[in-house]
């Protein structure tokens, strides 16, 4: 199955960074497992719908409040995303519960099989950023397997 | 029995928290309100003596929705201080990818973000449309609002050809632009703006682009209405039908003084008109009298934001952005400046647009009774009704044209000054930079937001919708919708802050925010 990596956040907001601090290491490494693609999702919003159109597996990095404690890392499938906060309104803001609300309702191409959000708890560290690396690969390529 | 209400949050739905609005109600209208930006984002201070080139790639991340309008207004600046003009396949290319992402942001902002509140039942349940609203709005069930998202998503496929990659391009350099897409790739984005454009006309307009242009007064407006019902049934002329009853063409005035840096900047040899070398005017008008525009004009009033305070109102050039939030309590009380077009304050966005570049209809809509909500979202609307004829003109000069340059080349950046200033989907932004020894010596972006949301100046005169708010009438104060449609007119930018997944509900005063 192909399994995307999508880093997601605010480069210049140290609060919202960790999910592109963990793109850079992943694009860092001199090779990727064979059918794993990463991208800088950034501040895209409603516009990662595409590459929610390709199926296989999708592995969001992103920077979460309130889940588990700070420099830690949870990972939660695509029903407890949409469980954690109200989807309901689109805004400047609107995030990834709202996106995966919409999703099923205006895909064109193939929903993805598995969804998933790597979350990163407040400033992360370094050994923490790097974990999160290894985590995303193994979980793109492996799902919750991938975890052992 | 006279009921005052001081000093109150609006406290609106889908909150973000980094803009609150506090308003006086006396006898259930509004009159007084204090717009606060609540966060610092510093930009400015984060862009000094970085590379003189780094503008392009952090600018595009100031904001997920204007990615690619930061960069068309950071590459003007740099192009300015290099004292080139891009060749023309350059600005075609650059042109096409504002205009798409400003089209994708206008049929979004309208149906997801202003009309989804005709869906609000607790405000509407006695409206006679409130009903279809629903059917038409309603969050992630409303057909209209699924199938804007469909339609609006596929557009980025043409962004993705021009900028060679997408998400976050910097394919526009000094001198032109990287990317040269082949023939095959560029009739793939003329398809893609054909479909988008059918639609456009089908749904949204409820007929051809070319008999909405032949709109030209509010009688026209009403004549168009009775027409056939297509137009009656159509997403803006149920917006028109809905809003009339709602009273939104009495809600929201504002300054009645509007600003435009004008709208893309013409390749030299074209067939698409325009007016001083740019598809739509640059100007400044007190309502409908309209004056050349005077970039000079520009300053930053800081007298009540939470910035060091200086001798007075700075052109950008000049600004300085010192953070300093404590003393003078009370009478700061944002972090956004006051930008001030000759001293005064000034509305930006589609409706200026369109009032300083002379579209009839839209100059006899605030002529008869100044600007209001209904003007101001209408103009944001039918704005891709202009857009849509000049993008396939110059997607077919690019096919003709594809062996002429791109790209001129821009060894370095020279010591100098230069400004970007374009049209935004929200209105008049500006990146102003100054280079010395290839860095960046001096950056200052004033952002549409800033114009429309800036607090008081030092003659204490109100910001944009701090104005438009004055008067409006508040029905319920649990409920105040009508305040919230006169902010949302505007469509005051989020600032692309924090965004994490967050446990729980976050309740907050308001669910909008600035970008800077």
């Amino acid at each position: 199955m192909k399994g995307f990596i999508i880093c997601i956040g605010n480069r210049f907001m140290s609060e919202d960074m960790s999910g592109l601090l963990v793109h850079d290491r992943l694009r860092a490494r001199a090779s990727l497992p064979a059918g794993v693609e990463v991208i800088e999702g950034g501040l895209a919003g409603l516009n990662l719908l595409p590459l929610l159109e390709r199926g296989g597996r999708v592995v969001f990095v992103d920077a979460v409040r309130g889940f588990t404690g700070p420099d830690e890392i949870v990972v939660l499938d695509a029903r407890q995303i949409r469980g954690a906060k109200s989807p309901v309104h689109f805004d400047h803001g609107a995030g990834l519960p709202y996106l995966l609300a919409v999703l099923p309702a205006v895909c064109e191409g193939e929903l993805p099989e598995e969804i998933f959000l790597l979350g990163l708890e407040g400033r992360c560290s370094p050994p923490t950023l790097e974990r999160a690396a290894r985590l995303s690969l193994a979980i793109a390529a492996y799902g919750m397997k991938g975890l052992g | 029995m006279v009921k005052t209400a001081k000093e109150i949050n609006i406290p609106l739905n889908r909150a973000e928290g980094d803009l609150e609005i506090r308003v006086e109600v006396e006898n259930g209208i509004i009159t007084e309100a204090w717009s606060a930006g609540t966060m610092y984002r510093g930009f400015e201070a984060m862009m000094q003596g970085r590379g003189a080139l780094d503008g392009l790639v952090m600018t595009p991340r100031v904001c997920g929705i204007c990615s690619i309008t930061h960069l068309t207004a950071a590459v003007e600046a740099l192009d300015a201080i290099a004292g080139i003009t891009p060749p023309d396949n350059a600005r075609r290319l650059r042109n096409l990818a504002l205009m798409i992402e400003t089209m994708q942001s206008d049929v979004r902002q309208t149906i997801l973000m202003f009309m989804v509140d005709f869906a609000n039942r607790d405000a509407y349940h006695d409206h006679p449309l409130g009903q279809e609203a629903a059917a038409r709005y309603a969050p992630l069930a409303g057909r209209a609002a699924l199938e804007v998202i469909r339609e609006s998503k596929r557009l980025i496929q043409a962004l993705a050809i021009i900028g060679g990659q997408w998400p976050h391009t910097s394919f526009m350099v000094p001198g032109g632009v990287t990317s040269i897409p082949e023939i095959s790739k560029i009739l793939q984005c003329r398809i893609i703006v054909e479909r988008f454009s059918s639609w456009y006309e089908q749904s949204i307009l409820g007929c051809s682009l070319a008999r909405w242009q032949a709109v030209r007064s509010a009688d026209d407006l009403d004549a168009w209405l009775d027409e056939n019902p297509a137009h009656r049934a159509s997403e803006v002329g149920f917006f028109i039908r809905f809003a009339r009853q709602a009273g939104l063409d009495r809600l929201g005035k504002g300054p009645n003084r509007f600003l435009s840096y004008g709208g893309y900047p013409l390749p030299l040899s074209t067939a698409v008109p325009g007016v001083g070398g740019r598809l739509a005017a640059a100007g400044c008008a007190q309502g409908t009298v309209i004056f050349p525009f005077e970039a000079t004009e520009i300053t930053e009033d800081i007298c009540h934001s939470w910035y060091e305070q200086g001798t007075g109102p700075l052109h950008p050039f000049a600004g300085k952005t010192k953070p300093y939030a404590s003393g003078q309590s009370g009478q700061l009380y944002s972090w956004v400046k006051a930008p001030r077009y000759g001293g005064e304050a000034v509305e930006t966005g589609p409706l200026a647009e369109m009032v300083i570049d002379g579209n009839p209809l839209f100059q006899d809509l605030v002529s008869r009774s100044g600007a209001n909500v209904l003007a101001r979202e209408l103009a944001r609307f039918v704005r891709p009704a202009g857009l849509l004829t000049p993008m396939m003109t110059w997607l077919e000069e690019l096919v003709a044209k594809r062996e002429d340059s791109f790209y001129d080349p821009v060894k370095t950046i020279p010591d100098g000054q230069g400004a970007g200033m374009i049209e935004a989907a929200r209105g008049a932004l500006g990146h102003w930079v100054k280079i010395q020894d290839e860095k960046i010596a001096h950056y200052q972006i004033i952002t549409p937001t800033s114009w429309n949301g800036s607090p008081r100046d030092k003659d204490g005169v109100r910001g944009a919708w701090e104005e438009a708010l004055i008067g409006t009438p508040i029905r319920d104060i649990n409920h105040p919708v009508e305040a919230g449609h006169v902010v949302r007119s505007f469509d005051p930018c989020l600032v692309c802050a924090v965004h994490c997944l967050q446990k729980g509900e976050h309740k907050g005063t308001l669910p909008i925010g600035l970008n800077r």
